[in-house]
């Protein structure tokens, strides 16, 4: 019973996704930000987006609730690339893998696409666009803005539903030649994804110090005098480890998200961050 | 004046969607000159100050988490307060920035105080019910729409220099203490996911992601690319082992 906990009841495999199911997941991967928010982040735009699926490939009722419950945990990836773990996971789903290794997948995916997507459409695809469209307007011409727009989201456009029959495609190949050792898989999954998680904190939590202390001739800077010193991204980690430790404690994420604000605010009041 | 704020609120709330939902981009300046300078009646200067906007909004994406000051206001404003004065562009975004600064300030509040409509999610989700669901989203939507309309409206229709003022009493420790916190914010989810994935075999998994982020400064990508290899080499290896499972039993035993 216990070493079954992560497995699904109905374990036999659903029918493939028709094309018609895919372009709907794909338009409903537009709401991913709809319910954004500070603890979960895109997680219930993310199971908004792959409800239908969710429900074309669990018929069994405590299937799709397990299934529903493990996808509102923590989320985030880049708006316009997440289609493509949305094929992933739907495959997985449908072929009733270990609800571990989903998760481990899932994980290990959302931070690089996160990264690979600002770079790809942030810092290259707008600009681009954004300047050939400002440059037009600035001259009065009436088809600057029509030309960004028609430029970007044929891109967009593209980029979403083509990911999103392409990660399923992909997902369904893959999971077929590694259907035998399955428990082997989500152990895969999960050294990327605790790997991923360690590099996230380091590089997209923002603690700093922002101080100097003066005394006479002498200036030394805290952040990075001595923290950085003692070891870079010293206080993101603490802070994470110490969020995981009230967690643990029983504390609810919401005391927490209201602590973090409190930080800020003191923080900010002795401009100290 | 009271039908132009209006029509210009309705496009801020549609556009206030659009930053998050949707991604059309239709919330860039460039796009709000042309929709603004109809609505004003000015095309060309609609035009000309959006473009403008564009250009100097241009860098300030959201990049990593990072919030810039909130684009969807400062071009509504920026080119509704051109349009209007006649004004230089470069003024209109001096008046357009108080207010994209503070905006922003607010949408961090509204995404800490929309945390607790998760556990109601949690429930929907227990309960398999994919109406529920829904309809959170749709209200994360609606109250979008709401806020970001309500913003606008209200310093077109009593004048953006009067509330820009107003904006500027604001202490500038709280505006800045937001935005500090969030982006410390994202701490709290990646503590949520160790406390789902940690297992004592993964701690190692763990310092070495963060060592080659902290230490090496490494792309994310980089490192799930390093967590791949080390996970190919752990598959493999476990592979292998798995045969002689049972005379490996046996010796560890002597």
């Amino acid at each position: 019973m216990v070493s079954n906990s992560y497995q699904y009841e109905d374990i036999t495999p659903a029918q493939d996704l028709q094309p018609k199911q895919i372009r709907k997941l794909a338009w409903r991967s537009l709401l991913l930000q709809a319910s954004f928010n500070y603890e979960r982040m895109q997680a219930a735009g993310w199971l908004y987006a792959i409800l239908p699926g969710l429900k074309a490939v669990h018929k069994n009722k405590k299937d799709l609730s397990k299934a529903m419950k493990d996808h509102m945990e923590f989320f985030n990836t880049h708006p316009f690339l997440v289609t493509f773990i949305m094929g992933v996971i739907l495959a997985m789903e449908q072929k009733k893998e270990d609800r571990e290794a989903i998760r481990g997948i899932k994980v290990a995916t959302m931070g690089p696409l996160g990264g690979i997507g600002d770079a790809l459409f942030y810092l290259t695809l707008l600009p681009i666009t954004a300047s050939i469209g400002a440059s037009l307007a600035v001259n009065g011409n009436i088809f600057g803005p029509f030309v960004f727009l028609i430029l970007f989201n044929i891109i967009h456009f593209g980029v979403r539903f083509g990911l999103m029959s392409y990660g399923y495609k992909t997902g369904v190949r893959a999971i077929s030649k590694l259907k035998e050792g399955t428990k082997h898989v989500s152990r895969a999954a999960s050294i990327v994804g605790l790997t991923v998680v360690g590099g996230l904190i380091a590089t997209y939590v923002a603690f700093k110090i922002n101080y100097t202390w003066v005394q006479g001739e002498a200036k030394l800077n805290v952040q990075t005098d001595i923290l950085d010193q003692i070891m870079p991204a010293l206080l993101p980690l603490a802070y994470t480890l110490l969020v995981y430790w009230l967690l643990k404690k029983g504390r609810s994420p919401l005391v927490l998200i209201g602590l973090t604000v409190v930080v800020g605010l003191v923080g900010s009041y002795f401009g100290i961050m | 004046m009271l039908l132009e704020a209006i029509l210009i609120a309705i496009w801020a709330g549609i556009i206030g969607i659009d930053l998050y939902v949707g991604l059309t981009h239709a919330h860039r300046p460039v796009v709000t000159g042309l929709v603004v300078g109809l609505i004003l009646g000015d095309v060309t200067t609609g035009l000309i100050v959006g473009g403008t906007l564009e250009l100097i909004w241009m860098g300030m994406v959201p990049l990593a988490g990072a919030q810039p000051p909130n684009v969807v206001i400062g071009g509504v404003i920026g080119t509704a307060f051109g349009v209007i004065a006649g004004q230089d562009p470069k003024v209109a975004v001096g008046v357009a920035i108080p207010f994209a600064v503070a905006v922003q300030g607010l949408i961090t509040l509204f995404f800490t105080i929309f945390a607790p409509v998760m556990h109601k999610a949690d429930q929907y989700a227990l309960d398999a019910n994919d109406k529920g669901i829904e309809r959170i989203n749709y209200l994360g939507i609606a109250i979008l729409f709401m806020f970001n309309a309500l913003i606008a409206f209200l310093p077109i229709y009593f004048g953006a220099e009067q509330a820009a003022a107003f904006v500027e009493t604001v202490p500038q420790w709280i505006i800045d203490g937001l935005s500090i916190a969030g982006g410390i914010m994202p701490a709290i989810g990646f503590a949520m996911l160790l406390r789902i994935m940690i297992k004592v075999e993964y701690i190692m998994f763990f310092i070495v992601g963060f060592i080659l982020a902290a230490y090496l400064e490494l792309p994310i990508l980089a490192i799930a690319l390093i967590g791949l290899a080390i996970a190919l080499y752990d598959y493999n290896q476990n592979k292998h082992k798995q045969s002689p499972a049972l005379e490996e039993e046996i010796t560890d035993g002597i």
